[in-house]
């Protein structure tokens, strides 16, 4: 077999629904959030060893957990920011983490997802974090602010009448940084439960694109962060796959994409991907290659893609506008890890292949991908 | 019964196609597809071997067919050697030291702080707004089909008003639709011209790197060894993934960024950079860097691999061979090594390949003078000179000689051979020969059109004689 496989390392059950999983940088360790039956906040911190996972340490708060990131913070102090599900975002420093660091009622609505940035790349801008909530706002936060966000990107308020426009805020369900190559440059892709994809330019201060997909989008990310914007990978309910080419926009088409319709599709009989469509929970593309990415699917699945770029990613128009052209997508592997769906996932940022996985069967997963190297 | 087709049906193909000869002919993969999903559906009865059959024609056929995309129950990781294990386990421990390292440092992070980049001036952004804002501008085909279904609300001519009908153009019509769908276009691009427009106020910025560069060595000095480390592999990283995109531009970029981050681990960063040195052909860029690494890593095969390549490609063949045989010394099996040593000390015994088409290209401007200076080197090339000088006497050869230039050209190169002999049909010179000669002869009968042309007359047609005065 020269393909690369995907094998579970170790396996950790735990008692409480998990809802995130991360490694922290330049360790061996990762954070598990998640939700007690209780409803209470939960954040262990494993350690990995050879043949065990050791929990090294607990945190009890009295919101449910949702999401965390590293992205803001540097190598020296590895802060936490996470949201929880009563649209607060605090950030912890995992050594004492009974007092945050910095705390702020950030949405009235659960913090659906998370994102920051800054923090260990040079040159490139303000360390900053961005949070979507079921409140339909987008906020950017920067710790050094004070108590309101940077950047408040929120749907109109709801005055008037307030019955027929009781359902014109939209839930987000993803949020992605990217674009982020210099001091100035900055985007937020955002993605909505009806399937609005939007773009915002942080530097212009306004939205650069917007699409909309067939299905409520799930999880989002740029190739990478901080690079003039290469790729999108979109993932959507009813198992949808999109990646755009962010290179090129054309003035009236917008950005090419690729579209996989089955990529969440579970397994029919003898093992062939022919059953019925399911969601696609999250997509992350490794830190190593950013070409190869993985998508979680809702029928417990994770499958690894490659994207081929085409001979030209550019071609002219009749007009003389540049449109960009987008590649194709090839599955590499695909696995069941669980019978439950697969929402969270993280490649170690530093060890290539090295992951972990969190499901909604309440327990977590190391998993080793071998040959990655060799794509 | 009826409601639901059987795939047979659905793809309509006949029952007699489910057949190992056809199977075995077939050679549309399309079709390959459809057989195989309804030979796997078992509707039309259960065959194994048949689907196994149908399943390989169309690996052969489309290997990359969605029918082979299969999951499996994951492993664990006792499936694996100890041997692919053991990397891992190696690189926990590393990791725990270099962990442990950084939570040392924690202490100095108060200070680290200051030099970030500001905090960002507030604003919001109103999804609402732009919404409005879109709606006059037209962006997206949204907004473009709304005013549309405006304006016909609007004029919507009721199907009995006739006097209306009359009075309704077209053409005019399609010409306004036309205008609108421009104008949409335009404030589009207008917009977008703009976003590029302040892209290009940051090529400024850019401008100013130089006074950012000792900043950044400052910078470089507060980092700890840990710290730049990382940094070095993020850049070294980055800069192959734009190599594997074939923006070498790019790519020598983050890995030059890679090596003055860590120049006491930048073999990698500098053997990187010299692939992409010489992707760009930019040779002796590739053989510095090739140096720099070796200087660090003397035993790097790559390096000197790339090193002899380099030099190949710079036209130094013999310090070229020298490299491959020492890459031959480290790695007596290489294969590339082997072959290319090979090609490179077979050209150097030979007469370069070049040099001899450098006296081509002599020949061609300066014909005449090139008589004396072929040197030895270029053996095969002085004898048609010789032809050449010979021919003149001889009566016989001039009548062919005022033929049209197509068959003298064969005939003097069949002459030439004749005299000389020596004259070698090298293949990679021949073509080059060929032309060199046709041009020869053209030089030859004009020169000797002035001397001989009596003798010309006497023994060509009226087609000849129109040709010399061409010539002439």
């Amino acid at each position: 077999m020269d393909k690369p496989q995907l094998i579970e390392h170790l396996h950790e059950s735990v008692n409480y629904t998990v809802y995130d999983t991360k490694w922290i940088p330049l360790s061996a360790k990762f954070v598990v959030l998640g939700c007690k039956p209780n409803s209470h906040g939960i954040m262990d911190i494993y350690e990995l060893n050879e043949q065990k996972l050791e929990k090294v340490k607990t945190v009890e708060k009295k919101a449910a957990f949702k999401c965390g990131t590293f992205g803001a913070s540097s190598l020296r102090n590895r802060h936490m920011a996470i949201g929880d599900f009563e649209g607060r975002l605090q950030v912890l420093d995992l050594e004492h983490p009974e007092l945050a660091v910095y705390n702020v009622k950030a949405h009235t609505g659960i913090i659906n997802c998370i994102d920051a940035i800054g923090g260990t790349q040079l040159e490139c801008g303000a360390p900053e974090i961005v949070t979507g909530s079921r409140d339909g706002a987008i906020k950017v936060w920067d710790i050094r602010q004070g108590q309101a966000p940077v950047v408040d990107i929120s749907p109109p308020s709801q005055m008037g009448d307030g019955i027929n426009r009781s359902n014109l805020r939209r839930d987000c369900w993803a949020v992605a940084f990217g674009n982020t190559y210099n001091e100035e440059e900055r985007i937020i892709a955002a993605g909505y439960d009806n399937g609005d994809l939007k773009l915002f330019d942080l530097r212009a201060m306004a939205v650069r694109w917007e699409a909309t997909i067939k299905n409520g989008i799930c999880g989002l990310e740029f190739d990478r962060r901080d690079i003039p914007m290469n790729k999108l990978a979109v993932t959507t309910l009813e198992g949808g796959l999109l990646v755009y080419d962010m290179r090129t926009q054309h003035p009236t088409k917008g950005f090419s994409c690729v579209e996989e319709r089955n990529a969440g599709r579970s397994v029919g009989s003898n093992g062939v991907i022919s059953g019925p469509k399911a969601t696609v929970w999250t997509v992350r593309h490794v830190p190593q290659n950013r070409d190869i990415f993985l998508t979680g699917g809702g029928t417990g699945s994770i499958r690894l893609w490659q994207y081929e770029y085409p001979d030209r990613r550019v071609i002219e128009d009749a007009d003389g506008n540049k449109e960009g052209v987008a590649g194709k997508l090839q599955m590499i592997s695909a696995v069941t890890l669980s019978s439950q769906p697969v929402h969270s996932y993280d490649w170690h940022p530093d060890k290539l292949g090295l992951a972990v996985a969190g499901a909604f069967d309440q327990s977590v997963r190391v998993l080793i991908t071998t040959k990655l190297n060799t794509l | 019964m009826e409601k639901s087709k059987t795939l047979l049906e659905k793809y309509q193909i006949p029952i007699n196609h489910l057949d190992f000869a056809y199977v075995d002919k077939c050679q549309n993969a399309r079709e390959m597809e459809k057989i195989v999903m309804i030979l796997r559906s078992g509707e039309e009865g259960y065959f194994p071997d048949l689907t196994r059959c149908a399943e390989e024609k169309l690996k052969q056929l489309k290997p990359d067919s969605k029918l082979f995309r299969i999951e499996e129950q994951i492993r664990s990781s006792n499936v694996l050697d100890k041997q692919e294990l053991k990397p891992i386990y190696d690189w926990t421990n590393d990791i725990k030291n270099k962990d442990s390292a950084l939570n040392e440092l924690k202490e100095e992070s108060a200070e680290l702080a200051t030099d970030l980049p500001p905090v960002r001036k507030p604003c919001k952004i109103e999804i609402d707004k732009e919404e409005s804002e879109t709606q006059n501008a037209g962006q997206v085909p949204k907004p473009n089909a709304k005013p549309q279904l405006k304006s016909t609300n609007e004029e919507r001519i009721k199907s009995t008003d006739y006097s209306k009908w009359d009075k309704y153009d077209p053409d005019e019509e399609i010409l306004r639709m036309d205008l609108e769908e421009e104008r949409s276009k335009e404030q589009a691009k207008i917009k977008l011209r703009k976003t590029e427009t302040t892209t290009t106020k940051e090529e400024h910025i850019k401008c100013e790197k130089g006074a950012e560069e000792q900043r950044l060595q400052a910078q470089l000095k507060k980092l700890s060894q840990i710290e730049r480390e990382q940094y070095a592999e993020k850049y070294r990283l980055r800069g192959n993934e734009y190599f594997k995109a074939k923006e070498y531009d790019n790519a020598i970029e983050e890995y030059t960024l890679a090596i003055v981050y860590d120049p006491a681990q930048a073999a990698r960063a500098y053997n990187n950079r010299a692939v992409s040195y010489l992707k760009k052909k930019n040779y002796l860029a590739a053989i510095d860097d090739c140096e720099a690494c070796l200087r660090l890593e003397p035993d790097n095969v790559k390096a000197l691999l790339r090193l002899a390549d380099a030099n190949y490609g710079q036209g130094r063949r013999r310090e070229s061979y020298g490299f491959y045989q020492r890459v031959l010394a480290l790695e007596p099996n290489n294969i590339s090594a082997k072959s290319a040593g090979r090609i490179a000390s077979t050209v150097w015994r030979l007469a370069p390949a070049h040099a001899t088409r450098m006296i081509i290209e002599e020949l061609q401007s300066e014909k005449a003078a090139a008589d004396n200076k072929p040197k030895t080197q270029a053996q095969p090339k002085p004898q048609p000179k010789q032809v050449q000088s010979e021919k003149p006497p001889k009566d016989y050869d001039l009548a062919e000689l005022v033929k049209p230039n197509r068959v003298i050209k064969s005939k003097i190169a069949c002459a030439a051979e004749a005299l000389g002999g020596t004259l070698k049909t090298r293949n990679p010179v021949a073509s080059a020969q060929k032309q060199q000669l046709q041009q020869m002869m053209q030089e030859v009968s004009t020169a000797q059109a002035e001397l001989r042309l009596p003798q010309s007359n006497k023994s060509g047609n009226n087609n000849n004689k129109l040709l010399i005065q061409e010539i002439q």
